[in-house]
Parts: structure tokens; sequence; C-alpha cells
């Protein structure tokens, strides 16, 4: 009886059931709309950050994260990432060299990471060789070819060809100068990339370092479905002796990101909800006030308290009821296009870039946001709904009677 | 044996500096299948003394019985469990739920009451023929005129049987020709199913058609003519 009755007096006034209805709509659209939009640029800052520059674990010396010594070796690097590379779950693993150094032009110097790579592997792993903006992949120089990022070359005013001297010490500790040829200019939003490190042919930075066949670092991405945590397990039980971080611990920052971006979608829930609890509580309110007759008549003839706020909760659950598909089905909608399409933000390209992200947006919300917007839209109708079911109660049936 | 008894109720209302005394010094029996008019000026108290004797507001002194069971010291919600069981009500603006058709209307309190559909569909039907306007009975109360919103209203007081029923101003708002054929209906209904009428009342249409009459006057009773 209360669901029908309800269900009934939501259409008495049907413009202004349709504004709540829109507001709960509108209200969850911008929820999914702004979470998706926030969600564009982490998972956009974090892919580009894991898939082209740290990925998802790494294998170190234990000591080597301290001082960054050459002398600290992964023991057997190269086999073991031989081995990682045929573990399920692992998309690739590449091995890297690493000095700190300094690389120089005719015209300026600047200190930078000096990676050692094996160009195979590190495309597998960084897809390295798809940001080559301008010049090749190692390709067009024969001696000590090298690629750095499109900032560093406008640092050091070079180009494609053009040579620059490293400097760095070797392994015994000698001041080290080896003069290359820049064969390609990365192309990315990634800071790193873009300015702090020099890629070389891994054998030429080892004979020049004195370490051949010795490697500082494996870098092991995986496939999308697996947890970091049990590529590091299974590592740690068969190389006990190795540092192995996942990207959380390589990069806290990112995974702090990610968590202040995970809590915005709470606040923005929290603005956009008590917006709209407010909207819920003026709409039923005067949905109350304005019928005081009639529920003064029900409470006479014998509706209970209990039977008279259900209905007012009902009808307010229903409300949402009707809005809460709509809106989430224009979330949706509106996500999924956007997501295929993406947004482009190329006329805020320059700062986009300048922290690391890209131009192009492609908003993305997680299945579960869907079911959080809606429980925090039921919840919120069912607060906005308490003050005016309980207005309805106190009412005097013989007050409420001889209401005009 | 009395089916309503009031025992020396006053009504004073002090929403202002100086108190109203609406009733002082009521006593009253009304027998059981009784059709009652209680008359008198406006302000003299019948919309407060019907109130009192339905429960819907309680007395300042005095207590009021009804079918034995005193309700003056009844909680709020066992009131209005009373209420439901007992007692129907017409009101002067008819009240009726707008969003129900005229059926649903009827069967509301029966459906209160959780009494099976087919029940309260046969009984919703039956009243609604008896009234005159079973025609309508898909029809919503807008779509009515007050004659016959008032004949549902009349319907839903007496869908569930109660044992008094109690209108206030029932004709306040009809026409000559509603009103009689109103008064008709209720005569025959109160003969026919023996629910005790009560009435507030200054339509002398009304007066002449009921056999008990209490006339009020500045909240006490000046005089009670049986017919």
């Amino acid at each position: 009886m209360l669901l029908k009755l309800s269900w009934k007096n939501i259409w008495r006034s049907k413009l202004r059931s349709l504004v709540v209805i829109g507001s709960i709509a509108m209200g969850i659209w911008a929820m999914i709309f702004g979470n998706a939009f926030m969600n564009g640029f982490i998972v956009s800052y974090m892919a580009n950050t894991i898939n082209h520059d740290i990925s998802h674990i790494q294998v170190h010396h234990p000591d080597f994260k301290r001082d960054q010594e050459i002398k600290f070796s992964v023991s057997d690097g190269n086999q073991k990432a031989v081995q990682i590379r045929s573990w399920q779950g692992v998309k690739g693993a590449a091995t890297r060299t690493l000095v700190t150094g300094m690389v120089s032009s005719p015209r300026k110097a600047s200190g930078v990471q000096i990676r050692g790579i094996d160009i195979e592997n590190e495309a597998v792993v960084t897809r390295l060789d798809s940001l080559i903006g301008e010049g090749d992949y190692f390709e067009g120089i024969s001696r000590n070819p090298v690629v750095i990022g499109s900032k560093l070359a406008e640092n050091l005013q070079v180009s494609v060809k053009s040579k620059v001297v490293l400097t760095f010490n070797d392994v015994n500790g000698t001041l080290t100068q080896i003069s290359c040829r820049i064969a390609g200019i990365i192309k990315s939003s990634n800071l790193s990339l873009g300015e702090s490190y020099v890629f070389m042919r891994q054998d030429d930075l080892a004979r020049q370092l004195g370490i051949e066949g010795e490697i500082h670092e494996i870098a092991v991405l995986l496939e999308s479905q697996v947890d970091p945590e049990t590529i590091v397990s299974r590592f740690q039980s068969e190389y006990p002796g190795d540092l192995v971080e996942t990207w959380q611990e390589i990069a806290p920052q990112l995974a702090y990101l990610q968590d202040i971006y995970g809590n915005m979608l709470y606040v923005l829930m929290g603005i956009i909800l008590t917006a709209l609890v407010f909207g819920i509580i003026n709409t039923m309110l005067m949905a109350v006030l304005e019928r005081m007759k009639e529920l003064g008549m029900l409470m006479a003839v014998g509706m209970t308290k209990i039977r008279v706020f259900l209905m007012i909760m009902i009808e307010t659950i229903y409300l949402g009821i009707v809005g809460a598909p709509v809106g989430l089905l224009f979330g949706w909608a509106t996500v999924s296009y956007l997501n295929s399409k993406g947004v482009d933000l190329t006329a805020y390209s320059e700062g986009l870039e300048a922290f690391g992200y890209d131009s192009i947006l492609y908003p993305y919300v997680a299945d579960e946001v869907y079911l959080i917007v809606t429980i925090g839209v039921f919840i919120t109708a069912f607060v906005g709904a308490i003050y005016p079911a309980l207005k309805a109660i106190r009412l005097k049936p013989v007050e409420a009677l001889h209401k005009i | 044996m009395s089916i309503i008894k009031a025992t020396d109720i006053t009504k004073t209302y002090n929403a202002t500096a100086v108190p109203v005394h609406a009733l002082n010094g009521i006593n009253l029996e009304i027998e059981k299948g009784e059709f009652t008019a209680i008359v008198g000026p406006s302000g003299c108290g019948k919309t407060t003394l019907l109130n009192i004797l339905g429960g819907l507001d309680h007395p300042t002194t005095g207590e009021v019985t009804l079918a034995g069971t005193n309700i003056t010291t009844m909680q709020d919600g066992k009131l209005i469990d009373f209420r439901l069981k007992n007692i129907g009500f017409v009101f002067q603006a008819y009240n009726l739920i707008p969003v129900l058709t005229t059926q649903e209307n009827v069967e509301f309190i029966m459906l209160l009451q959780k009494r099976p559909k087919q029940e309260r569909d046969a009984r919703a039907l039956e009243l609604l023929t008896q009234m005159g306007i079973a025609d309508k009975a898909g029809q919503r109360p807008s779509q009515l005129s007050g004659g016959q919103q008032q004949r549902v209203a009349v319907a839903r007081a007496l869908a569930s049987k109660p044992q008094f029923i109690l209108a206030d101003e029932p004709t306040a708002n009809l026409d000559s020709h509603s009103t009689s054929s109103l008064l008709d209906i209720m005569a025959k209904m109160n003969k026919e199913e023996g629910a005790t009428f009560v009435f507030s009342t200054h339509d002398q249409r009304v007066i002449d058609k009921a056999r008990r009459m209490i006339t009020l006057e500045d909240g006490q009773i000046i005089s009670d003519e049986k017919r």
C-alpha cells in the first residue's frame, strides 16, 4: 500500500519531482564525470611513469640505491632477467647499467643519469623506441649513439646527429669522457625522460665503466592484471639477496598521488551530495507542507505515524530510484565516449607537460565508483527525507485538518 | 446502553493571553444506532466536541468513553489504532486522497486494517453502488463533483463497518440536491448498517433529518431533543 501510494504521491507535482530527479541525475553525472576526469589525469600520469620510466618492479643490489655506486651491480643480473622474462604475468624485463654523470654540448652542460640499456628489451619494457620524436632509435650512428629527451636537447641546444660528451667516473673512480652522437630525441610528457636521462647501448657504457657484463637494474613490466607483490614474492624466494621493489616503493609520490585522487572522489561526492541533500529537504518539506491537511486526515482515520514516516521516506527513495539510473547512464555514456575519443587539451599542453601530464586526456571510471556513487545518493536521499518525515509525523491531526 | 459517553468535558485553549473556553462541562450519552445532529451557531464548540468524541483532540478535563473504552487517557499509538478500528470520519472538505481512484479511496481504511483484497473490492463496490457512484470507481476525486466526492468520503467512512461515524459539517460545501441525496444515503446506511451517526452542522436540512438534535451554545448543551 505504502509503495503504491508513495509512487503516486511523487507524481502529484510532476515538475517539482522532475527537478529533484534531474538534480539527482545531474549530481551523479557530475560525480562520475569529475571522477573520470581526475582519473584520466592520474591514470595517464601513472601509466606514463610506469610504462615509460620506472616499470612495475625494479631489482637492484641492496646497496646500490644508497650511493648509486657502480660497483654495486646485481649479481648474475642478465641471467636473472632471462629467467624473469619466462615467468607468467611478466611482459618484459630489461637490464640497465647506470651511472650518474654529466652531458655537455659545445654550448651547455647538464647533470644526468646515463642509462646503458639493452635496446631490444628496453623497447619491450618502456617502449622507448615508440617515443622517438626525431631521429631513430639507436640507428644511423655507428659509434656511441645516444638517445636523449627533447627538453635536454633544448637545454643543450643540440639536435639529431649533434655531438655530445659524457663525463663520469668509471669503476676505479677515474674520470672518463666519451664522445657520442645523438641518434634520436625522445618526445614525452614524462619529466625524467625529457631532461634527466641519456640512453646509450649497455655494452658501450659498461665497457667505458669497466664492468662489462654487469648490470645495476632490472626493470620488469607486468601484465595489467598481475599484482606486483606476487612477482616480488617469487623473486625474493628465488633470489633472496637482491633488493626488489614495486612501483609504489620506487616512486612513493605516485602511490600518494593515487591515494589523493582516490580521496578526491569522496571530496567531490561530499560537495555535490551536500548540495543535493538540501535540495531534497526543500522539496520534500514542500511536499509535506502542502498536504498537511491530507496527512492530518491520514492520521485521523488511523494511519500510524510510522507508516506516515515511511511513506515520506519511500517517496524520497523513489526520487533517487528514478534519478540514479538516469545519472548513471549519462555518466557512463559520457565517460565511455570521451574515453574512446579522448579529451583534447592541447591548448593547455605546455602547462600540462610541465607537470608530466599528457595533453590528450582519457577519462576513466573504475566500476566500483558507480556503486559508491549510487550508495552515496541513496544515503543522501535517506538523510534528506528524515527531517520532512519527522515534520509530517509531528503534525497533530486536529490541527492539520484545519490548515488551509 | 450508551455507546458514546462524555462526562464533564471542558476544553480551554490558551493560545492567546486570554484563555478561550470552547467547551464548558459537556455531559452527553449517545445510544447505538442513533442519527444525531450537534447544532449551534459558529464558534459554539461543535467541531471541538466532535474532535474530542473522535479522539482527535484531548479534553482539558473530563473523559470520553467509546464502546466502553475510556479514550481520554489512551496513548497516541493506541488511540490511532482505536480510531482505525472503531470510528469513521467524514470531513467538511471531503479530504479524499487525490492520487487514488474512488475505489482506492473507499478501500483505503480497509487497506490500513490489512483486510484481504477480495473483501476490500467487494465492500468498496457494494458501497459505491449504494451511493450511486459505482460507475465512478476508476475515477480520481478531481473528476467528481462535490456531492460525489462527499459520497465517496461517506463510503470510505463506512467501508470498515465502524461503530460510529463522526461527520463534521458534511454538507457545508454541497448544493441542496447533493445535500438531500447524501442525507438520504446516510440515513439509509444508518438503518441498514446500524452505524451510529453524529454530525456537527448548522444546515437545517441535516437538522430536519436527524432523529436527535443536541444544541450547543457557548460550549454548553442548552437543549437535547429526541424526535
